[in-house]
């Protein structure tokens, strides 16, 4: 891997917390004195943040096109009027 | 993920899995939402927010897929229903200020998402996959067409970069943005 790449795996292993104790100290270290991996370390993180938000985004999607056809095919049609029969009563 | 879980792995995968999750725990949550003088749309809302945490609880291995689902997922919705009934109660006394403040913070993280999901489709899938669906490398290295698990590695990493990258330059372009 080059290096750069290398780099991003040392961080993401300092952000989960899965860098050997030796490691973890070197690393902390570097980050003392390196602005640049400080700066690279804080946008990784929000990275994280938006990886998680972007995956929750898909997975609501897929859930409603899932809802959109158990409310309009005809062959989920039991299903559905058993759920809007539990609305209509009162 | 474990082997004896059902596979998400794909969209066809999760499409089944979600189809049978409806139909066999929706309907008491249904009936609930009803019971506590809900709506058909509160209730969707409640069982899809309630499926997202089962699949994120699943996805992190703190939940086992299939067992006991109906009673599990009524539980979070319950759960989520109380939440929201609390909320509603609340947000009359809300200042308007704060409000203001979060609606802008919501328009940039919204620019950014569509951003990424246009311009970065390819790389944001594959890191779905390895973060947010915790897809063991070889499964994902198998989906995305890899050699093994060390292409798929190197691919992994020069996504997170390029996303990392794009996340600072937009940040710093919509500014209020993760500042």
């Amino acid at each position: 891997m080059r290096t750069s790449l290398l780099e991003t795996e040392q961080i993401e292993a300092h952000l989960l917390q899965r860098s050997a104790p030796a490691h973890a100290l070197l690393f902390d270290a570097k980050l003392l004195l390196n602005d640049d991996l400080a700066d690279k370390l804080n946008w990784q993180k929000a990275t994280y943040t938006v990886i998680k938000n972007y995956g929750r985004n898909q997975l609501k999607k897929e859930i409603e096109a899932v809802h959109q056809s158990l409310f309009s095919e005809a062959r989920h049609r039991s299903f559905s009027e058993k759920i809007r029969r539990i609305f209509s009563k009162k | 993920m474990a082997e004896t879980d059902i596979s998400i792995a794909t969209p066809a995968h999760r499409e089944k899995l979600f189809i049978a999750l409806y139909k066999s725990a929706f309907p008491a949550v249904a009936r609930y939402v009803n019971k506590m003088g809900g709506t058909f749309d509160e209730a969707k809302d409640i069982f899809q927010d309630a499926l997202v945490i089962y699949y994120e609880k699943a996805a992190a291995g703190t939940i086992i897929l299939n067992t006991n689902e109906q009673a599990y997922l009524l539980g979070i919705s319950k759960n989520l229903w109380l939440k929201k009934f609390k909320e509603n109660n609340r947000s009359a006394s809300l200042d308007g200020v704060e409000t203001a403040d979060l609606e802008e913070e919501h328009a940039s993280e919204s620019k950014l998402m569509s951003f990424l999901e246009t311009a970065g489709k390819k790389c944001m899938e594959l890191l779905r996959s390895f973060y947010y669906d915790q897809l063991p490398l070889a499964d994902a290295a198998k989906l995305f067409g890899f050699s093994g698990v060390r292409s798929a590695t190197v691919q992994k990493y020069k996504c997170l970069e390029k996303v990392r990258e794009t996340v600072k330059e937009k940040s710093l372009t919509y500014e209020d943005f993760l500042a």
